[in-house]
Formats: C-alpha cells, structure tokens, sequence
C-alpha cells in the first residue's frame, strides 16, 4: 500500500521541488505565523516596560516637584486624636449611649476616609513588571481589565498611542492563528474522529459508502424501468413522443443522474479509493456541536484552572474566563488578588499564567468561529441548493 | 392605496369584455404596481434589516436592564449589615478601654485604640477588596446605570465599575452575554455597511460636484468626456483620511460634551472616549459613576431631617446632579452611535486598503519580473536561469 501511494506521488512532483516546496513552506510558515505571535508577545513586553517605566517616573517628578500632594492623610491618627479629645471633655463617664453615638459618627467618617482612599487606589506599586504587561495585554486585547490604571497624563496618552497601533496588530495576530489553528484542528478532526488514520478503516467507509449507492442506482433504475412505461431508460432519447416531450426529457436528465452514479459505483479501484480519501480531507467541514464543545471545554478547564489557583469557586472561575475571553473585562475579578499581599513571585506566576491562558484563549475563540463560519456558509449553501432544486422540480 | 385598488378592480368590472381589453388596461397598471411593491418590499427589508436591529439591541438592552434591577436589587447586602457591626464593636471596645485606663495613662489609651482602629481599618479595607462601595445595592442599581451595565455587557466594552454580586446575577450575566454578543456583531456589521454605503455616496455626490466646476470648462472640449467621468466616478474610493477626520471629530465632540458635564480634564475625557471606543473600558472614568439617583437624594433628606450634623451642601449638589439623566440617555446613544461610526470605518478602509494591497502586488510583481530579467541578461545562459524560475 505505501510503496503504491509514494509512486503516486513521486509521479506528481520531483523530490528536489518537493523539498524546495517544503523548504518555502516552512519559511513562511515561520515568518507569518511565529513571527506574529513573537512580535505580538514582544509588543506586549516592550509596553510593559515602557508603561512601568512611565508610570515609576512620572510619580517620582511629580513627589520631587509637589511634595505636598503625596503627604499621606494621617487618617488613623486624626481620628485617634478626636476620639482622645472627645474622651477628654466628656468626662462624665456615665452617659454611655451619649458617648458611644459619637464615638460611632467619628468612626464612620474614618471609616468613609478609608473607602475614598482604598477606591482611588493605588499606587505605583502596582506597576511591577507583571502587573505592566497584563495591562498592556489587556489594552491590545482591548479586555480593559481596569484594576490596574494610568494616573499620569504621559501614561494616559502612551495608552491611547499604544492601543491604537496595539489593536490592529493584536486582530491580524487572531486571524492568522485562528486560521492555523483552524486547519490544523480540521486535519486532526478527520484524522482522527473519521479514523481516516488507518487506511483500512477509512476504505472500507468508502467501499460501504459504495455499495450503498451501488443499491440506491439499481432501485432509481427500477423506478425508471417501471414509470417509464415500456420505454428502456438508456435508450428513451430515441423513442421519445410529441406529446409527452417534457415529461420524457426529465426522465433522460435522470436516467442520466443514475447513470453517472451507476459509473461512480462501480469504478471502485483501488487508485480511485486513494485519491478520493486524501482528497476529501479539504472538503470536511467540522460540525458546529463540536466548535462549541470545544469552546465552553475551554472555558470550563480555565475555571477549573483559575479555580485551583486563586480560590474561586467554579461559577466565579467560568464567569471570569467567559467575561475575559469575550473581551468584556469587568476587573472584579482578577486573578492575583488574593495574593497580593501574602506572596509576591506567586502573584507575578499568576499573572503570566493569565496573560498566557488569555492569548491562548482568544485564539482558540478565533479558531472556532471561523470553523464554525465555514460550516454555516456550507450549511446555507446546501440549503440553497436544495431550495433550488425543490422550485426546479414544481417547475417542471 | 386607493389607486391601486381601483386598478385592481376596472379589469374585472367589464368582465365579460373580452380578454384582450383586460390585458391592455393590466400591462400598464402593472408597472406601478410593481414599482410600489419593490419600494415596499425595500422599505420593509430595510426596517427589518436596519432599524429592525437596532431597535432590538435598545429592546434587548432595556429587558437586561429590567432583569438586572430585578435579580441585583434581591441582593442582600451583608456586607453592610457586617460593617455597621463591626463600627459597633469598635466603639464598644473603644468604651471598654476608655472605662479600663480611665483617661490617666494617656499612653496607655492611645496604644490601646491605635490597636483597635488599626484592625477596624483592615477589616474595612477587606470588605472593600470584596467589592464594597459604601451604597446599597438600590442604589446602584437605578435604570439607568442598569441600562450602561447591558450596553458595556453586550458592546463587549466592560467598565466594570458596577458587577453583579449574586450567583444568579453572575449566571444571567453570562448567558446574557452568549446572546447578546452575536446581537450586537449583527448591529454592527449592518451599521457599519448601511453607514459605509451613506457615507460613501455622500463622498461621492460632493467630489462630483468639486469635480464637475472644475473640468465644466475642459467638459465640453473632450468629445469623450462624459465616458472619462463614467469611469472616473466608478473608480472614487472614499480614502482613508476622510474616515479618520469623521472619527476624530466624533471623539473629539464626545471629548468637549463629557468635559463639560463631568467635569473631567480635556486629557481624561479624551482617554474616556478612546478607551471607550476600542472597547478597552478600563473604568477608571466612568460618565454615570458621578451621577447619582433619586434614591442617593432620598437618603440625603433622610438623613437630613434625622441629623442636624450632616452637610445640606451635599444635598442641594446631589439634587442638581440627579437631573441629569438624559445626559445617560445621550451617553447611550453616543455610544451606539460611535460603534456604528467604528464598524463604518473599517468597512471603508477595509476597501481601500484591499485596493492598495493590490497595487502594491502588482508592482512588486513587476519589480520582481523586472529584476529577473535584468539578472538573465547579465548573467548569460537564458535557459538554466529560466530552469530555476520555473521551479
């Protein structure tokens, strides 16, 4: 069988073009779609580091040249300080509830003092080198996460400057690795789910395939012996009437059908066989059941990943897969959170695992939509036709 | 309408007549009858097609926006139960220790409440990493900010500066979101087509005219002129730069409104809009966050008529400030309309950078040819360099 199928081919193509053919592939190969995913990744890590560098900068000029903006509010202390003297004037130490309501009103500003200071956030602390590229993923990715922000005016132009040459870049990454993957997700998918790994398997469809149709062109020729009304169907060109010209071309038109079938079915060689199975490999389409399969498959071990990592429980690891992947992006839940405090290298760990689950993600997005375009389009297609032939039919 | 019935109905009056009669009076009531069936069949596609989506994203934004109020306003907000206990037991321990040390051991007191604010202080600073915000969820949940919530879902731009909390809230969020996305993909794309197309003749009718003062004169001289300007207007492609003006000056009208009204610096209304419509939506700006709602202002009075103490100048702002809720409404529309804007613009540059890519092929095509050529004559021995090329 295989010294057959290398003859086959070693008579389409000489080896040395084939190597040469290979060779370009590879090399284009590498510069599209490598090269897009390196200079995406590295667009991503330049940013990075220009926003950290921005953002540590601008906060340095602006505490070097006003000073007084970055003086912390002492709250605790003030607040310390009113209960104290509160305490002090009112010396009757009887009037509990008196005492107690007022205690409660200082308490309750404080406690306002700490929401405003906890909102505004931060700090540039933030801006570790991780924390920069989840954000300048997030801008290309125009997720927009928002736990981490610009604060200086330069960052906030750099954002806007970067975003725009950041986006299209970003699209063209989505389409040329939702394409490869696209194809490459279709060979493993008739490879593998059709079995048409192992020649046996996938000639013996074909030869089944056959002998069905084989069956189906007897039983049309049947069909054509009888309603023809004595007239052979091969020869009812010649012996056709005035009368019934229409009704007598149809039956020619699919005397003919059948007969092309017949002659499909029974020119099953072994070569024909061949051909037909490396070339049906383009014509398969993935149905739209598995494209989801995969998608929400995704979305489910990401949940179960980020699930793992951060402490979520699966409804809030699912939502925030799907909310990122769909690039929505709330930011009530970012991953590293929990950890912000407790240990910094498994916060830096978490983020690049997320930077990394996303772009993966998204390509896989991408990847299924186009399958999943290719097999609407088929689908329609096919009902067009069928629509057309239904009309033909009354028609005639 | 009554014209066409009319028509309608004078071939079968005569009936018996004759056949021909009847032919002769349907062949010319049929071509307007046609012309106004294809004009109502157009209309109609085009209601269905334009205006049919877009009222169904406004329809699909207000039901969200129903659900949402109703699913998050179910929401019992622990946290500010937990917080009010917690203010409590502060000033309850703060009572033990001012009872305990009495007021003489000045230091005493001081490291003991400094103890006692400093874990306050963490618990709080806990609950809001939790999502607090100090407002009930009655409050943040208004109509309007409810309606911003579905757009920002369902644009897929996401400011996230209010989330649903409940598990339920969660769930509805994201099959709303499985729909709602493909909704507003189909919204865009036609209005990035219809816009395109309007858009695009609009160009064309005014190039037309500068075009035509200019050649009038030159007009009449050509014998071919009229064929030159056939060829020419089949060829107009709206240039990029023209998209890019439109787009500028629709981000810049956004930059000055929200200025205005939010009282934003230039810059930070600037990066609102463009964030905004590249749908990053970090949320650090947000054009509702500021306005408050008719509950924020009943609570004020409430608390007004209760405590002589609170502020009457918060008041009479949060009241000024909660008539602005058309200001959301037009929020809404600027934004539907700048996706629009941005699906149109990518439709036309889409075209013309197809149209310059191929120019540029066919000219690195010639180059290449041009290259080869010169290569075959200094190189000599036509046939083996024709050998290589043809491989």
């Amino acid at each position: 069988m295989s010294s057959r199928r290398s003859s086959f081919r070693r008579k389409e193509k000489p080896a040395f073009q084939r190597f040469k053919d290979h060779c370009r592939h590879f090399t284009a190969f590498m510069f599209s779609n490598v090269g897009i995913i390196l200079l995406v990744t590295f667009y991503t890590i330049g940013g990075a580091f220009i926003f950290q560098a921005i953002e540590i900068f601008e906060y340095e000029r602006l505490r070097s040249e006003k000073p007084h903006r970055f003086i912390e509010r002492n709250v605790s202390g003030e607040c310390l300080t009113r209960i104290w003297e509160l305490t002090a004037e009112n010396i009757s130490f009887f009037d509990h509830k008196a005492y107690r309501k007022r205690v409660n009103d200082v308490l309750l500003e404080y406690q306002r003092a700490i929401v405003k200071k906890q909102l505004k956030g931060p700090d540039v602390e933030q801006w570790s080198f991780s924390g920069a590229f989840l954000y300048s993923l997030t801008v290309i990715t125009t997720i927009g996460y928002g736990n981490i922000t610009p604060h200086s005016e330069w960052g906030k132009l750099a954002t806007i400057l970067y975003a725009i040459i950041g986006m299209p870049l970003f699209l063209l990454y989505l389409s040329n690795i939702g394409d490869v993957l696209a194809k490459s997700f279709k060979w493993i998918y008739s490879k593998v789910c059709l079995c048409r790994i192992c020649p046996g398997v996938a000639k013996r469809r074909i030869i089944r395939e056959r002998r069905k149709m084989r069956h189906l062109a007897r039983a049309l020729q049947m069909h054509h012996m009888e309603s023809g009304g004595g007239s052979s169907s091969y020869s009812s060109s010649s012996s056709t009437t005035n009368s019934n010209s229409s009704s007598s071309t149809d039956y020619t038109k699919s005397s003919y059908r059948s007969s092309s079938i017949v002659d499909v079915a029974y020119s099953g060689s072994d070569s024909d066989i061949e051909r037909e199975i490396r070339g049906s490999t383009d014509e398969i389409t993935v149905p739209l059941t598995v494209c989801i399969f995969v998608m929400v498959g995704y979305i489910l071990w990401g949940a179960l990943l980020f699930g793992r990592w951060e402490d979520w429980n699966y409804l809030d690891g699912s939502y925030f897969c799907l909310i990122s992947l769909s690039s929505i992006g709330f930011g009530d839940l970012v991953p590293g959170d929990r950890v912000i405090t407790a240990d910094r290298d498994k916060v830096e760990v978490s983020f690049i695992l997320c930077a990394v689950y996303l772009l993966l993600g998204m390509a896989v997005i991408a990847m299924c939509f186009n399958l999943m375009q290719e097999e609407v389009v088929h689908n329609i297609r096919a009902i067009k036709r069928g629509f057309k032939a239904c009309f033909r039919c009354r028609s005639s | 309408m009554p014209s066409k019935f009319q028509r309608r109905s004078s071939p079968q009056a005569p009936g018996g007549l004759g056949v021909g009669a009847s032919s002769v009076s349907s062949t010319p009531s049929n071509q307007p009858r046609k012309r106004v069936k294809r004009c109502c069949r157009n209309f109609v596609t085009f209601m269905c097609t334009q205006v049919g989506v877009g009222a169904l994203i406004v329809l699909y934004a207000i039901c969200g926006a129903f659900a949402f109020m109703n699913i998050e306003r179910e929401y019992v907000d622990k946290t500010a139960a937990h917080v009010l206990e917690l203010r409590q037991n502060c000033s309850q321990l703060l009572w033990y220790i001012t009872e305990e040390h009495n007021l003489i051991d000045k230091r005493m007191w001081v490291n003991e409440t400094n103890a006692v604010l400093r874990e306050y202080q963490a618990q709080i600073a806990g609950i809001i990493k939790n999502g607090y915000v100090g407002r009930s969820p009655e409050q943040i949940w208004s109509f309007p900010a409810a309606l911003m919530f579905c757009l920002s879902v369902i644009t897929m731009i996401g400011y996230g500066n209010m989330v649903p909390r409940t598990p339920w809230g969660k769930g509805f969020t994201v099959i709303y979101a499985t729909f709602g996305i493909p909704l507003y993909i189909l919204y865009f794309l036609n209005m990035g087509r219809v816009l395109a197309r309007s858009f695009k003749f609009l160009y064309r009718s005014m190039h037309d005219c500068t075009q035509e003062r200019n050649f009038d004169t030159r007009l009449d001289a050509l014998e071919n002129g009229s064929l030159g300007a056939l060829t020419l207007r089949k060829k107009i492609i709206v240039p990029s730069t023209a998209c890019l003006w439109v787009i500028i000056f629709y981000v810049l009208t956004g930059t000055i409104m929200f200025a205005n009204w939010e009282k934003w610096s230039f810059l930070n209304s600037f990066y609102f809009c463009m964030t905004s419509l590249c749908k990053i939506g970090f949320g650090d700006f947000v054009p509702g966050a500021s306005l408050t709602t008719a509950a924020d202002v009943d609570a004020a009075t409430h608390k007004l008529q209760e405590d002589i103490a609170a502020d009457p100048n918060e008041l009479s702002e949060l009241q000024s400030i909660a008539d602005q809720h058309s200001k959301l409404a037009i929020n809404f529309v600027y934004m539907l309309l700048g996706m629009g804007l941005v699906a149109m613009c990518r439709n036309l540059m889409r075209e013309e950078v197809h149209v310059k890519l191929k120019e540029m092929k066919e000219d690195a095509k010639l180059c290449v040819e041009d290259t080869r050529l010169r290569f075959v004559g200094c190189c000599g021995d036509p046939r083996d360099v024709y050998e290589n090329d043809y491989y």
